[in-house]
């Protein structure tokens, strides 16, 4: 029922422009959710689109369930409908001439089950999303929510293999998007299927994926837990991607095991984790979280002179933007008062654990 | 106390100067109405009591005295009226089945395949719009009459035991079909490209084959895009002279078009029963104008204005060079092969053609026919005829649409819905009903328009005037409104603003609008008909004429002649407006 999707060395070239995927490799095993995420246009849609054959591959591979489905080199290229596969687009892509039970039966019809059963099947899956008293109305009556619903009911119904899943959630409001989403996994667990889903929102990624592959310009940078994706960032994009937005520039002057004094600028020293196989003099960049910022600590390692430079109050937490030697940081504070004054000189404590020095190779916006 | 007095003069003054202008507002209404009338209700109305009399309008004058509802019904119960009011519903069906399965098949290629020169399909799938219907039937008895046709000649040389016989309404159909698709294809083509490709993947995704998507998805959402477009084809063919005229004469095959016609000819020319075959006419043609109204303007899966979506080029492997011989075979029967044929008999002196050596034989060909079209010293008047209608068309047209359009969209005035709805009626009148309206209205006022060039433009001005208003509409639409009211703001008056602002921004549309307006009327023929005299006579009246004479190498090169023209004359307009209005040529057929 539920099977391994493998994907090796997918590229993907259009008409125009740089590749939109390029040399993507990974393997989802049977049951497992994997998020694919990263910013707009780095080729999310694109790979996803390969794999349930709306796309065809310039070269690569894909197989599902040990079946290649694709391979250009050897001519192979199955149509979608031959891959046993459901899919949920980013517009639902629910059929508006239809009611909600003409559209989720309608997979089924095309593969020959019988009446009773096909009834059967389609109430079972219209009773997962919670769609059971609105199988009679036609599409267009429901809302946003609702016809998401019912593209996740038609993707499900004949129990698929594979499910693909592109910014499902993308067109709903927040309240809404975030119950779905919860919703979501519950009912991709229950069910086992293997999915894959693809996201630009970090937060979707980290409750709904088993692992979640981080992607830009049509690479996969990193593929791992959220734990590790979160914890052990692969490169600066990686880790400014989800969250760790702050940056300081430096040179690596000693290594002791996993960790290494960089300076920072001025005599300025810190302590922080290596990630990249780094050595002494090398160039680094630190990236790390605003949450890890602790204003006016003198304790937790890594004190450093800061100055308070502006102050943004957003009822549970406030942000500060602080000047250190030159940098400017972001730093976040929970809790509903805010305690520093602008203006105000403060040390501040950057643990080294969540200090992470990569190779230094430019910033981000220069790439 | 002085200031005081200043104020309520002022205010007086004010108050003035407003009563004035609704004074002036109320006049312009009256006389927009007032002209509308004239163009539009007076010849409707008297084409109406024609057919509900039997006195003789030339004769008699309107004598109301013999007004009855039992003159009109007797007419219609006539069976030849019968006879050829089912002509004309199967040639009309007929040809609306072919025009929507090839519109169809061509919008699906060109929007959702990836079959190759797809510009070019797109192209060729417009252009019969630009063929006069009256050349096309020419060209089409040349290639497809039952003895001398080039079809069958060819057949008989290579001892192809077929024969095809056009004058018939099997050819009338085919000749329908294959000329008004176009109507179907820009319908259902925006529809297929407004319409969310993701809505077809899920469809294929969820299992069902390229074919099953098609009908179960892609068509269903079009549907209504596919029932306008067919809507809109039948109520062309229905309007339509020139083919089967030439195509039905023959074969003395009368549609009611025709047929309205023939009673005007025949000796005495029974007006009152044209009058009541062409009430008849009308109201066919208002029912599924109304229909297709109610089909545009109902509720649409497809149409989300503005979004652009991921184009879906479906991959058809080694079929996509089948789509594109498609394409080609519907170039060479729409266009080259009628235009090889209106060549070769232009250019051939005599049309026996005994084999293909002799097809090709240059002994064989000569301009004789041009000498003898143009020593004729008719071919040139009617020439300048068609010309100066046209101008006479385009100018007043044109200004009497830009007044009815602004005073519809751009004012407040009281009565502009009057307007918009006289000035959109003649959307329902086929251009050969308001011929003969027009004939009714003033054949018999003495010493009035009828005989005159202007019975001919003022026709041809109602006949176009929904298609006018509409084109110059959007011309001045897109001209902010708040453009306008930075002019009022700076002191100037209505007229001054539109002068200086609204006419020099929408000069381009408007130059486009009329442009096209002379392209129309110098190509119509159903009004026409009924309105020339010999003074009169202009191209398109001519070219029948050179055709019911029975030489038809003249008729060919007229019809190249005229061809040309028009090739020129719309390649000018096409370059005047850049952005071609093809609908609205499309529209009046
Ligand atoms: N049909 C196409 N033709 C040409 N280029 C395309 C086409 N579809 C996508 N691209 C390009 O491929 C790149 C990747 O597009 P893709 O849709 O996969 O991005 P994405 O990661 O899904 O982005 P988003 O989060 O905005 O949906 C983009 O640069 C895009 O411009
Ligand atoms: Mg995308």
């Amino acid at each position: 029922m539920t099977a391994t999707l493998e994907v090796n060395e997918l590229r993907k070239q259009f008409s125009v422009g740089r590749p939109a995927v390029d040399g993507v490799s990974f393997a989802v095993p049977p049951g497992e959710i994997v998020v694919l995420l990263g910013p707009s246009g780095c080729g999310k849609t694109t790979t996803l689109r390969c794999v349930a054959g709306l796309e065809h591959p310039t070269s690569g591979t894909i197989s599902i369930a040990g079946r290649v489905v694709s391979s250009p080199a050897q001519g192979i290229l199955l149509p979608p409908r031959l891959r046993d596969i459901g899919m949920v687009f980013q517009s639902y892509a629910v059929w508006p001439h239809m009611t909600v039970r003409q559209n989720v039966v309608y997979p089924l019809k095309h593969r020959k089950i019988g009446k009773t059963k096909s009834t059967r099947m389609v109430d079972e899956a219209l009773a997962l999303v919670g769609l059971s008293e609105y199988a009679e109305r036609p599409v267009v009556a429901l809302s946003g929510g609702q016809m998401q619903r019912v593209a996740l009911a038609r993707s499900i119904v004949y129990r698929p293999q594979l499910l693909l899943l592109d910014e499902p959630l993308s067109n709903l409001d927040a309240k809404l998007r975030l119950r779905l989403r919860d919703d979501l996994r519950r009912i991709l667990k229950q069910t086992g299927m293997t999915a894959l889903y693809v996201t630009h929102d970090q937060s979707e990624a980290v409750v709904l994926g088993d692992r979640i592959g981080v992607m830009r310009e049509g690479q996969l940078l990193q593929m791992g837990t959220p734990s590790e994706i979160y914890n052990r960032p692969a490169d600066l994009f990686v880790a400014n991607f989800t969250g760790a937005t702050n940056e300081l520039t430096g040179t690596l002057i000693q290594r002791n095991g996993t960790f290494g004094t960089v300076e920072i600028g001025q005599g300025q020293r810190v302590e922080a984790s290596l990630l990249h196989g780094l050595a002494p003099g090398d160039k680094v960049r630190i990236a790390f979280r605003p949450e890890n910022i602790a204003i006016g600590a003198n304790s937790g390692g890594n004190i450093v002179r800061a100055r308070v430079s502006d102050r943004r109050y957003h009822g549970t937490q406030t942000v500060y933007d602080i000047d250190v030697l030159g940098h400017r940081l972001e730093a976040l504070e929970l809790g509903t008062a805010a305690r520093h004054e602008i203006g105000t000189d403060a040390a501040v404590s950057l643990p080294r654990d969540a200090l992470w020095a990569y190779r230094d190779q430019g910033s981000l916006a220069e790439k | 106390m002085s200031a005081l007095a200043t104020q309520a003069e002022a205010a007086v003054e004010l108050r003035q100067a407003g009563r004035q202008r609704g004074a002036l507002a109320a006049a312009w209404i009256v006389a927009l109405l007032a002209i509308l009338t004239f163009l539009v209700i007076y010849p409707i109305l008297t084409l109406l009591f024609g057919a509900l009399t039997d006195a003789n309008p030339v004769v008699e004058g309107f004598n109301f005295a013999r007004v009855s509802v039992a003159n009109f019904v007797t007419v219609v119960t006539n069976p030849n009226v019968g006879e050829a009011l089912a002509n004309t519903l199967t040639a009309c069906t007929g040809g609306t089945a072919i025009a929507v399965a090839i519109g169809l098949a061509f919008s699906w290629i060109v929007v959702r395949t990836n079959t190759p020169c797809k510009r070019f399909i797109a192209a060729v799938s417009v252009l019969p719009l630009f063929a006069p219907p009256l050349v096309a039937g020419v060209a089409w008895s040349i290639l497809g009459s039952p003895r001398t046709g080039l079809i069958n000649t060819m057949f008989k040389w290579a001892h192809i035991d077929l024969r095809v016989d056009f004058y018939s309404l099997t050819g009338l159909v085919i000749v329908f079909g294959i000329y008004y698709a176009p109507y179907v294809y820009m319908f259902t083509a925006s529809a297929l490209r407004n319409m969310d490709p993701s809505l077809e993947e899920a469809a294929e995704v969820s299992g069902a084959s390229a074919f099953a998507t098609l009908f179960s998805v892609t068509f269903p959402l079009i549907t209504p895009a596919i029932i306008s477009g067919m809507l809109l084809s039948f109520i062309v063919m229905l309007g339509i002279y020139g083919i089967p005229a030439v195509l039905g004469a023959p074969a003395n095959l009368n549609v009611l078009t025709t047929y309205i016609f023939k009673l005007t000819n025949w000796s005495p020319p029974l007006y009152n029963t044209a009058a009541s075959v062409a009430i008849l006419l009308m109201i066919v043609t208002a029912v599924l104008v109304f229909a297709q109204q109610k089909v545009l303007s109902g509720r649409s899966y497809t149409t989300v204005a503005g979004k652009a979506y991921r184009p879906r080029s479906l991959d058809l492997g080694s079929w996509r060079w089948v789509t594109l011989g498609l394409a080609v075979v519907y170039l060479i029967v729409v266009v080259l092969l009628p235009l090889f044929a209106l060549i070769v008999a232009a250019f051939r002196k005599f049309m026996f053609i005994r084999d293909a050596a002799s097809l090709f034989d240059a002994r064989m060909y000569s301009l004789v026919h041009f000498h003898a079209i143009f020593d004729n010293p008719l071919t040139l008047k009617s020439i300048y005829n068609a010309v100066e209608v046209g101008i006479i068309t385009a100018l007043a047209g044109g200004a009497l649409a830009f007044a009815i359009g602004y005073t519809i969209h751009r004012t407040q005035l009281a009565g502009r819905r009057s307007i918009d709805v006289l000035s959109t009626l003649p959307v329902a009148i086929p251009g050969l009903v308001i011929g003969v309206a027009y004939l009714w209205a003033w054949i018999a006022v003495p010493g009035g328009l009828y005989g005159t060039i202007w019975i001919l433009a003022l026709a041809f001005i109602a006949r176009f005037m929904p298609d006018t208003v509409k084109s110059l509409s959007t011309s001045f639409l897109q001209i902010h409104r708040e453009l306008e009211e930075a002019a009022w703001v700076c002191g100037r008056g209505v007229l001054s603003t539109i002068r200086t602002v609204v006419l020099p921004l929408a000069s381009p549309g408007v130059i486009a609008a009329m442009t096209l307006l002379f392209v129309l009327a110098i190509r119509e023929l159903g009004s026409s008909l009924f309105l020339y005299t010999s003074n009169t006579m202009v191209m398109s009246v001519l070219l029948l004429d050179y055709y019911e004479g029975g030489n038809l190498g003249k008729t060919a090169a007229f019809s190249l002649v005229q061809m040309v023209l028009l090739g020129v004359l719309i390649g000018g307009a096409n370059w005047l407006s850049r952005d071609a209005a093809q609908g609205s040529v499309a529209r009046s057929g």
